[in-house]
Order: C-alpha cells, then structure tokens, then sequence
C-alpha cells in the first residue's frame, strides 16, 4: 500500500501530459515570436507616439511570455520571476514615456512623431 | 516508469529530423508560412477598401494557420501519445494575435489600446495554460488594470479628436514605410520561429524540459522545506490520508496519533530526496517516528514559489525594481507639474543659501561672502 | 703693413728652420705622422675671435647700434686673428723636432663607436669620430695666412666702404663676414672632414647672405639663390664623397686618413666602384665651390653682394676652397691618375672658357669675376697636372692681386656712385683723389696678365710649365690652351685698365648717384620735384669722391702684397728656395710640391724644345710671356690708342656672317646660363607642374579624394536613412538585428 502511495507520489506525476505541455510552450513561443513581430512593426510603422509606446509594451508581452515558456521548459519560476521586472519597467516606461508624450504633445499639439526630427543633418 | 526509453526515442527522432530532408522542407513551410502571415499584416496595414481588408485578414490568418499546425505538429514529435489536440493555446494565442494586429492597424487610438487588453487578457489566459497563475493574474492586474487606463488617460488628454468629415488624424491613418517594416518583421519571425521550431530547437526543448523535470521537484520541495509551517500542515495532510488508507477494521481501537514535531537532518533540512520521492520523518505524539512520503499535491503553489524565489534568490532584483518604480514615480511628477520659472535669488532661498543681489547692493563689498 | 712686412721677411729668413731638408726624397717619405700638440690650444683663438665677433655684431644689430662699432669690433679681431695665426706661424717655424703636422684637440665634437664586427676586427671602422681638433701644416698655415691677412685688411677696406649703411646693414654685413672667417678657419684647419664639411658650408651660408645682402634688390636676390643652390649641387657630391671616404678608407680624420690612403696605394687594395667614386665626387665639391666648368655660373652673378665680398670671399679666399680641398685630399688624389687629368681638363677648359667671356664683358667686376674663373681653372688645371706646388702658390699670389682688382674695382664702384660699366669711365688717373687706385689698379693687372717678373707670372709659369713638362700629350695640349689663355687674360686685365684709367677723362656716374645726390642737394632744391628732374640735377652736381684713408691703405697694403708675392719666386731664382715650395712639401701636397724638370736634364726633350731653351720653365715663361705681350699690345691698341679700332673690329666680325656668332656669344657668356635653363631648369619645372597636376589629379583626386568619396558615396546612398525621424533609427536598429539573427540562426548555425 504504501508502495502504491509511494508510487502515485513520483514526481513525474507533476507531468502528466508531456505531449499537451510540449504544444503549449510551443504555441506560447510561436505567440511571443508573433507578439514580438507586431510590436516591432507596430512601432516602426505607426505615426502616432502613443500608439508606438503601446508598442513597445507588446514586445514586453511577448518577452515576457517567451520568459514564461522557457521556465516551464526548465521547470524554474526565475523566469515569473524576471516577468515582474519587466511587469516593473513596463509600468516606469509607461509613467515617463507616457508624461513625456504629454509634454511633447503640448510643444507642438501632435503626436506625429515625424514632426520631432532635429537629428537630421540638414 | 522508464526514462530511458523516451528521453532515446527523442533523441533518435531528433537526429532522424535532422538527417531526412523532410525536415528542410518543413523549415521551409514555417518561412512560407511566416511570409503568408507577413503578406496579410502587410495588405491590412494600409487602409484599403473591404475587400482587400478582408483578403489581408484571410491571408493572415492562413498563415496563422500554418503556423500553428506546424508548431503544433512538432510539438508531438517525439511523443507516442497524440495527446489532447492543444485547442486551448491555439484559441488564446489567435486572439491574443487578433489583438495585437489590432493594435498596430487600428486607426483610433482608443480602439488600439482596448485590443491591447484582449491580447493582453489572452496573454494571461497562456500564462494559465503554461502554469504560471500568479503571473496571468499579476500581468491582467497591472496592464489591463493599471497601465492600460493610464494610456487610456493619455489618449483622451493628447489626442485630438476626430474631424467631422476628415476622420481620424493623419498619423494614424497612414502607417510609415509599412512594407520594410513588415518585411523587417518577416525576417524576425522567420528567424525565430526557425529558431524555436527547428529539429534542434524542438528537441532542446524536449531535452530540457525531461532533463529539469527532477531538478524542479527538487527545487519546489526545498521551498516547502523553507516554510515549516506549511511544511507541518503537509505532513499532517499526508499523515491523515495514510492513516485513512491504512485503516485497519481491526485496529479500531488505535488511538489517533499526532505529529508532536518535523524531524531535521543535520543540515536543517526536512525532506529527503529519495529517488524520486521525497519523504520526511516526523515524531509523533507517542513518541514513535514515522517516514511520510509526501504526495507531488503538497508542492507549494505556483504564487508561494514565485514569492519564495522572489525575495530569497533575487532580493537584489526586488530593491532595484523598487527603485525603478520610485524614479519613475519621482520622474512622473516631475515632468508633470507645472514649469515655473524662479529667479536666481529664488533658487537659492529654495536651497537654503542667503539670497546674494539685496545685501552685495546695500553692503557693496561683502556681497559675494 | 706690419703684417706683409713681417710676412715678406719671413719668406727670407725664418722659414728655412721650419722645413729644414729641402724635398729630396719628399715622395718616398710620405707624410710623416701628426703630432698631438696639446701646447697649441691657443690656436683656437683663431677660430674663436670671429665668433666672438659674429656675436658682437649680432648683439650690435639687436640693440641698433648707429656707428661703425661692429666694423671696429671686426677688424680688431680678425687683426687679432691674424697675429695669432702669425704667431702660430712662427712658433712652429723655430719648433724642433720632425716637421709635421700638429693636430690640437679642443673639444669632443662628433663621437660614435661601436663594437667591432667579425667583418672589421680593426679598429678603423668602428667609430665615426670628428673632434672639433685643429689640424696644422704648412698648407694649413699657408692658407689661413692669408685667408686672415686678406680678411682683416679688407675688412678695415669695408669699414670705409659701408658707411653709407651704418644702422642699417652695417651690423649684418659685418657679422656676415665674421661668420665667414670662422667658417673659412674651420674649414681650413679643421682635423677631419666633418669640421671640414662644417666650414664648407658655413662659407657657403656667408657667401649666401653676403651675396645676397641688398636683399631689397631682386637681382642680389636672385644671384644669392643661385649661388647657394649651385653650392648645394657641389656640396652634395662632397657629402657623398667624405661618406665613400669613411666607407673605404674607415677614418675621417686626416692623420688615419692619410695613413690609410697611403696603405691603399701600397697594398694596391682593389678598386671598387666606390673607391673609384670618390675622387669625382670630391671633384664635384671643389667644381661647385671653386667656380669650375659645370658649376662656374653663380661667380659672376655673386658679383652683386657688396664689393668687399667679392674681392674676400668670391675671389681671395672661399673660391679657393676647391684647390684647398684637392691639395689636402692630395694622396687621395694620387691613387687615381684619371681624376687628376679630369680636373686638368676641366680647370683648363673652365679657363678659356671664362678668359673669352671676360673679355667681351663691359662691367669691370664681372670681368674680373669671369677672370677669377679662369684663374681658378688654372689652379686646377695645376693641381690636374701635378703641381699641387703651382696651383698653392697661384692661388697664393691671386688671392693678393685679385683682391686688389677688386679693392680697386670697389673704391671705383664706391667714388663713381656705382659705375661699373668700362665704356662710361675713361681716364681715371687723372682724377682728383683716383690716383692710387689706378695704380694699384695696375699692379693688379700686370700680375693677373701675368706679365713679366709680377707675381702671376712665376706662378702661373710654375703649372704651365708643368703642363708642358709632362710626359702625356693631353697634357701638352692643355698647356698650349693655357698659353692662348693667358694672352687672353693679359688682353682683357688691359682692356679694362686701358679703358677705365687710360685715355681722356669723362666718366658717368652710376645708378646710386640719386641718394647720394638727394642727400647733398636737398638744401638746395627742397623737397617735392619729379624724380627726373632729381636725376637731372643729380647729374649735373654730381662729383666723383676718392676714396679716404682706409681704402687707400688697405689698397697699398694689398698692392705691396701681390708685389711681394713675388718674392719667394726671386728667392728661388737667385739660388734659394721657394717658401711656398717648401710649405707645400711638408704638407698632405707634397707629391706635387717638386717642380717636374728640377733635375733639368731628365727633361731635355719636352713640348718646348723647339724654343731651344732646355729648362722647360724658362722656355714656358718666354712663351707664355710672348702671348702675354701679344695679349697686351692688342689691348693697347684697341683699347687706348685707337678706341674706334674695338669698334670696328666688333661692327667687322658681326658683319660678317662666318664669324658674327663669336662676339654674340661671348657677351652672351657662350649662352651657358640659356643652356642650363632651357636642359635643367626648364624641364625641371616642366616636370615639376606635371607632378604638380598628377598630384593634385591622379594622387589626391582620384587616390586620396577617390578612395575618401567612395564611403562618402556610399553613405550618400544609405543618407535617406538617415532622416532625423526616430522610427528610422529604430527601423535601421531592428533591420540589423533582423539580419543579424538571420545570419546566426541560418548560416552560423547552419540552419539547424
């Protein structure tokens, strides 16, 4: 009995369904890929200042969810763990990228951000 | 349970992928698949009539198709049993997809940022699927709940609104140079999907997550052993369901028997690694002691573990991000509040310094002192 | 006067001690080994004081002294100097002890060593040393007794000459001169061929700003560049040569030096490229400081330098730096008979050449220039034909009456307001004050033509003589071209006299007569007139002024000098010995000191036998005297007598087509000037604005520029990316990153 107990206690009982698992990290990897991809191109394309910021915050997603699979991959919560960074700079990015916005919108009443090109040579 | 058998047959399906030329052309048909995606995102960025709009859409998700039948398909190789078809994480990963190419076609900026949450919602629901409860709840909480409605706040107090007769603002109608970008980003998908999904990849993977298996038990009963109290409510746990099991009709006599304390080995730790079960020895009531093997339910949950990893393996990482959030929050403020232009005299009565102009003009000498 | 008297006594009476056996077996002894003779340390003195003075007049110039201080401080010391190298003379004439060279260390100068390779165990080639040491001889002594006499005595002749400059250049001039006499010390006593060098080329520094010292004018100008650059020519070959020197022979200095040549002579060590190369490249030097054929065309032109200049540097001392350098590498010389004959050659030829140019020349100085030419290819010419003895004593007797030409030449230029052209003066010696000049002027002209019992005529017979006396025809012919030469040169020494002091008086005066004339007149007209009218007015209160005292002494001293120079010549004559003879048999010269036919009878038969006289010297002195008197008679002809008759002869010859290019071309100086232009400067510059353009098109505009634009193209192409718009750099950024991961996950690692 106790054998059984024993037995129904191995670990590899955490692990029930190693085929579902593997197809989830898979799908949650091909997700971030995806997430990632349109953030970038989100950010690249897109005119609109705040738009580009909310961009960047789906990069985050889709590093946060790659973080998320490659724990499970290696069954370690230090990848939940770096998600709360990311969780912490999303959230500072967005206080101050977001009152800096505020305050470009108030220079030049766009949000275009085209209109701030004072890198250019000529 | 045998190990060895799987852990070969991955290995010897991963060298066989990497050897039969099936496998090119299946590396071949995630690019394709990542260009047909690529192709649609590319028609739905530029605004166009419907029907192109509807094509984009099609093509888009033809190409999410394949991709997810690709992935999907390799996510089973290796493993004998077909498994539960992987319905969910297809359904949250095309939403959270849907949302994010809302995101970045969406004119209105609004609109834009309330797809953000539906992907951010369907990114939660992934981290559901993937174990990691407290991070779904933690990422619906802080984005959906907190940084979402501040670009929702600044959006309303930034963005004009639309024209009668014009329609939305110019920048959000015309995307910029929308084709390098998409074709920037067919690159980027390409690669990694490449990366994640090829035959190494997949079997790295597969490796990994068989080879960190015992390690992660090892780690999750460490982390019981870090928390005696629970540690104590899971060994009386287990003592009742051995007891119950045990039950004798004819030991009905038997006085019922309490944990009286945890035993600890020399080192401090409670639980002992045994192959792969792990066990500790408590002293009862009476007395005597008794070896529980403790069962894989009495692992701490998901949140205890993040929490415990938190502040005892990155304390360091916390305080930084604490700092972080309070520069920002400093930063906010500052860049916030009105700009008021003090003079010299100003400032330095601000700072605590004597003001210099009043008494260097009545004094005439000592005025720098 | 003290200095040529005690010189003229000298020549008597003190020099038989200093070279007591005369010359008998001279060759077989070589030169004897140098003596260090600390004791002598004194004799740095004489290089010294003209330092000193250098600096003086320097410090003169800097605080804008406005007297004739710097000419007093001059004079004082290169007279101080002068006494020293007397009493050098001297005290080494009643030394006892073998006759030989004294070398004085002064100080550490040069010192480089190294250990011995397995190549040179011995111990010559290990060390470039060249101590600033004085190394004395007769010949050393020789020259720098005159070199010192003449400086100072034309330096008190400057401190009259250039008082129209005093606070202005006056300084400068001075201090020039001063450098110069240091420069030419060192050159000529230095132990070895850096301090050697050393000189050279600070006697070439001097001539350069001296010749150059009316800076304002571009002719003085001009003439200065040419000079120093022509030098420059010459001074490369000598770098060359002292260079090979140390390459074959291990040494520098000349007691190893002369040592070691004498060994090569011996052993008959075999002749290398570069030991053959030697001698020519040492030529070259001489070629370039002394004037000679290739090189001889900066001596006219250094002619507009101020005229104490050119009678002390372009014509007494610095020019006869090239004989000094060919008699003291003299053993060097030897081994190379070839180079000899070349010299012979060229020094002959440089002679007619610059004799034909000199008399169609109507400046006065420069025909005394072209005549210094000429004589300095006689110099060479003896030293070619091997009397080392001949070439030292004519430049010995030269340096005093081409000094005096000319002294007299400057006190002319100096009294006539800068007249110099021989057909606007005539009859000089009838003017007030004109009267020692014209006839020092023509105790200068008989010895330079040579005539019969001046100085020149000794020593100019002594190296034709030698001429004839060889064995090699070459050598025969060449003292046939001497003889017609020095007809040539008694014609035109006469021309000028006859032209400038002879005949009626009438004279112009020159180009200077406007400040002069602004100056004494201005009382008189006041200020404001045209400049012609000055001119005018000039002219027609213009006096000529004779010269004063100093001028006038400095010109009798000198005269008596180039009158006595004779008298060693007079001293050989009646039974004695020629003290220049003597000099030069104790020093590195001595293989040509001997006269060739002293034994007479050897040489019964030479190229003058035909004049019945058997010594081949008094035949060459009745011969050459003949083309002498002929040169001379002409000259009085055409040039006193029958003024009209030159006239008629230059309208005749140009009349006639055969022979209208001789007379054009002589006044043109052969054209030699034209030629060097149009063979070297004008393709030079041809080349060098090629170069120009292929440096400014092919190697900065296409190379340089080409390979600078190519990045600037292609950042040209990429530069729309550059559009100051963040989502550009961001879209760059990710592009890269694109490609790069690209990169890694499909060729790195092999599309895994």
């Amino acid at each position: 009995m106790i054998d059984a107990i024993m037995n129904s206690s191995h670990v590899l009982v955490l692990a029930t369904d190693s085929a579902s698992d593997r197809s989830s990290i898979n799908m949650a990897l091909l997700l971030s890929a995806i997430l990632f991809t349109c953030g970038l191109i989100g950010f690249l394309s897109r005119r609109n200042m705040i738009i580009m910021f909310l961009c960047t915050e789906l990069m985050f997603q889709a590093s946060a969810l790659a973080l998320i699979a490659f724990g499970k991959v290696h069954h370690d919560v230090s990848g939940e763990v770096f998600v709360i960074f990311i969780l912490t700079v999303a959230a500072a990015e967005a206080a101050l990228a977001l009152g800096l916005i505020v305050l470009l919108y108030r220079r030049r009443e766009t949000l275009d951000s085209e209109a701030w090109s004072e890198l250019k040579e000529a | 349970m045998d190990f060895a058998s799987p852990s070969l047959d991955i290995q010897r399906c991963g060298a066989l992928l990497a050897d039969a030329s099936p496998t090119t052309v299946s590396a071949f048909a995630l690019t394709i698949a990542a260009g047909i995606c690529a192709a649609g995102l590319a028609v739905l960025m530029r605004p166009g009539a419907q029907g192109i709009r509807i094509a984009g859409t099609v093509l888009a998700l033809v190409g999410f198709a394949m991709l997810s039948v690709e992935v999907i398909k390799r996510a089973s190789v290796g493993s004998e049993a077909a498994g539960f078809p992987p319905v969910f994480p297809v359904i949250f990963g095309l939403l959270s997809t849907i949302g994010a190419v809302r995101v970045i076609t969406h004119p209105r900026p609004v609109f834009a940022a309330m797809y953000f949450m539906l992907t951010v919602v369907s990114t939660g629901c992934m981290f559901l699927l993937l174990g990691a409860e407290f991070m779904a709840f933690a990422l619906v909480i802080v984005y959906a709940g907190a940084i979402l409605i501040t670009y929702l706040f600044v959006l309303m107090l930034a963005q004009q609104s639309p024209v009668v007769g014009v329609g939305d603002a110019w920048y959000d109608r015309v995307p910029r140079e929308a084709l390098s970008a998409v074709f920037i980003g067919f690159v980027m998908l390409a690669t990694l999907s490449d990366a994640y999904f090829s035959a190494k990849g997949q079997s790295f993977i597969a490796d990994k997550m068989q080879a960190s298996e015992f390690d992660g038990a090892v780690a999750g009963w460490k982390r019981l052993d870090a928390m005696p109290k629970l540690l104590r409510v899971a060994a009386e746990q287990t003592l009742a369901v051995e007891v119950a099991m045990a039950k004798d009709p004819t030991a009905a006599a038997t006085t019922p028997v309490a944990i009286s304390e945890v035993v600890r080995n020399a080192d401090g730790s409670a639980i002992t690694m045994h192959a792969d079960t792990a066990s500790i020895v408590v002293k009862l009531t009476d007395g005597s002691t008794r070896t529980l093997a403790l069962a894989p339910s009495m692992m701490p949950e998901n949140s205890r573990q993040v929490g415990v990893d938190l502040v005892s393996k990155f304390p360091a990482g916390l305080e930084i991000a604490g700092v972080v959030l309070l520069m920002a929050l400093f930063g906010a403020v500052i860049l916030a509040r009105k700009q008021i232009e003090l003079g010299e005299d100003e400032r330095r009565e601000l700072a605590g310094m004597r003001r210099f102009t009043v008494e260097g003009e009545a004094g005439g000498s000592g005025g720098m002192q | 006067m003290i200095e040529l008297a005690s010189l003229s006594n000298l020549t008597a009476q003190a020099l038989g001690t200093f070279v007591p056996a005369i010359l008998s077996d001279a060759t077989s002894n070589g030169i004897p080994a140098s003596i260090a003779a600390p004791e002598l340390r004194w004799a740095g003195l004489i290089l010294l004081l003209p330092v000193i003075s250098a600096v003086l007049c320097g410090l003169c110039a800097a605080m804008r002294v406005k007297s004739k201080l710097p000419g007093l401080i001059t004079a004082v010391s290169l007279v101080a100097s002068f006494g020293l190298t007397l009493w050098l003379f001297l005290s080494l004439s009643n030394a006892d002890g073998p006759v030989a060279a004294r070398t004085v260390h002064l100080f550490d100068w040069i010192t480089l060593s190294w250990e011995p390779t397995h190549q040179h165990a011995a111990t010559r080639w290990t060390s470039v040393t060249a101590p600033f040491a004085l190394y004395i001889d007769s010949l050393t002594l020789l020259w720098m007794l005159f070199v010192t006499g003449l400086g100072s005595l034309i330096a008190i002749y400057a401190t009259e000459y250039m008082e129209s400059d005093v606070g202005k250049g006056y300084a400068r001039f001075f201090g020039c001169v001063s450098i110069f006499l240091f420069a030419m010390g060192a050159l000529v006593m230095g132990g070895n061929l850096i301090l050697l060098y050393l000189g050279w080329e600070g006697v070439g520094l001097a001539s350069y700003l001296l010749v150059g010292y009316y800076y304002t004018k571009p002719s003085a100008v001009d003439a200065a560049k040419k000079a120093f650059i022509m030098n420059r020519i010459g001074d490369a070959g000598l770098a060359l040569g002292i260079f090979l020197i140390w390459v074959n022979y291990g040494s520098l200095e000349y007691s190893a030096l002369f040592e070691a040549m004498q060994g090569a002579g011996a052993d008959g060590a075999s002749a290398s490229w570069t030991r053959e190369a030697i001698p020519y490249l040492i030529m070259l030097g001489a070629f370039g400081k002394s004037a000679q054929f290739p090189l001889f065309t900066w001596l006219p032109d250094a002619m507009e330098g101020p005229t104490p200049v050119s009678a002390l540097i372009h014509a007494a001392t610095m020019v006869t730096a090239g004989v000094y350098l060919i008699a003291r590498l003299y053993p060097l010389f030897e081994l190379h008979p070839h180079a000899l004959e070349t010299v012979a050659w060229i020094g002959c030829f440089t002679a007619l050449l610059a004799a034909t140019i000199g008399m169609a020349q109507y400046d006065i100085k420069r025909v005394f220039a072209y005549s210094t030419v000429s004589q300095l290819g006689y110099m060479f010419l003896g030293l070619g034909v091997g009397t080392s003895f001949g070439a030292v004593y004519h430049v010995f007797t030269h340096a005093f009456f081409k000094a005096l030409l000319f002294l007299c030449c400057g006190a002319i230029m100096h009294g006539m307001a800068g007249q110099l052209d021989l057909r606007k003066m005539s009859g000089l010696r009838n003017v007030k004050g004109f009267g020692i000049i014209s006839w020092t002027f023509l105790v200068g002209c008989l010895c330079l033509a040579a005539f019969p019992f001046s100085s020149g005529y000794f020593s100019k017979d002594a190296i034709i003589g030698q001429a004839f006396a060889s064995d090699n025809p070459n050598f025969n012919f060449l003292g046939w071209v001497a003889v017609l030469t020095a007809g040539l040169t008694s014609y035109y020494a006469f021309r000028v006299w006859f032209r400038v002091c002879g005949g009626p008086t009438k004279y112009e005066a020159g180009d200077e007569v406007h400040s002069d004339a602004d100056e004494a007149h201005d009382d008189d007209h006041g200020h404001g007139h045209a400049p012609a009218a000055t001119t005018h007015h000039a002219a027609e209160h213009w006096h000529p002024h004779g010269p004063r005292i100093a001028i006038n002494a400095v010109l009798l001293v000198i005269c008596a000098g180039a009158l006595l120079a004779a008298v060693p010549a007079y001293n050989a004559m009646s039974g004695g010995s020629n003290w220049v003879q003597r000099m030069v048999a104790h020093s590195s010269a001595f293989e040509g000191a001997q006269l060739h036919d002293a034994h007479g009878a050897e040489h019964a038969h030479h190229a003058l036998s035909f004049t019945g006289i058997q010594d081949v010297h008094t035949a060459t002195s009745v011969v050459a005297s003949v083309f002498g008197m002929a040169g001379l008679l002409i000259a009085l002809y055409l040039h006193l007598l029958n003024r009209s008759a030159a006239d008629h002869l230059r309208n005749g010859l140009l009349s006639n087509s055969l022979t209208r290019w001789l007379p054009i071309a002589m006044e043109n100086k052969w054209y030699v000037d034209e030629i060097y232009h149009w063979t070297f400067r004008v393709p030079l510059w041809a080349l060098a604005h090629v170069s120009h353009f292929a440096d400014k098109n092919l190697i900065d505009g296409v190379v340089v520029n080409g390979v600078a634009r190519l990045p600037m193209d292609l950042a040209r192409l990429f530069q729309p990316l550059y559009n100051g718009v963040l989502q550009g750099y961001a879209a760059t950024m990710a592009g890269g990153l694109a490609l790069i991961l690209a990169w890694v996950f499909w060729i790195w690692m092999q599309g895994v």
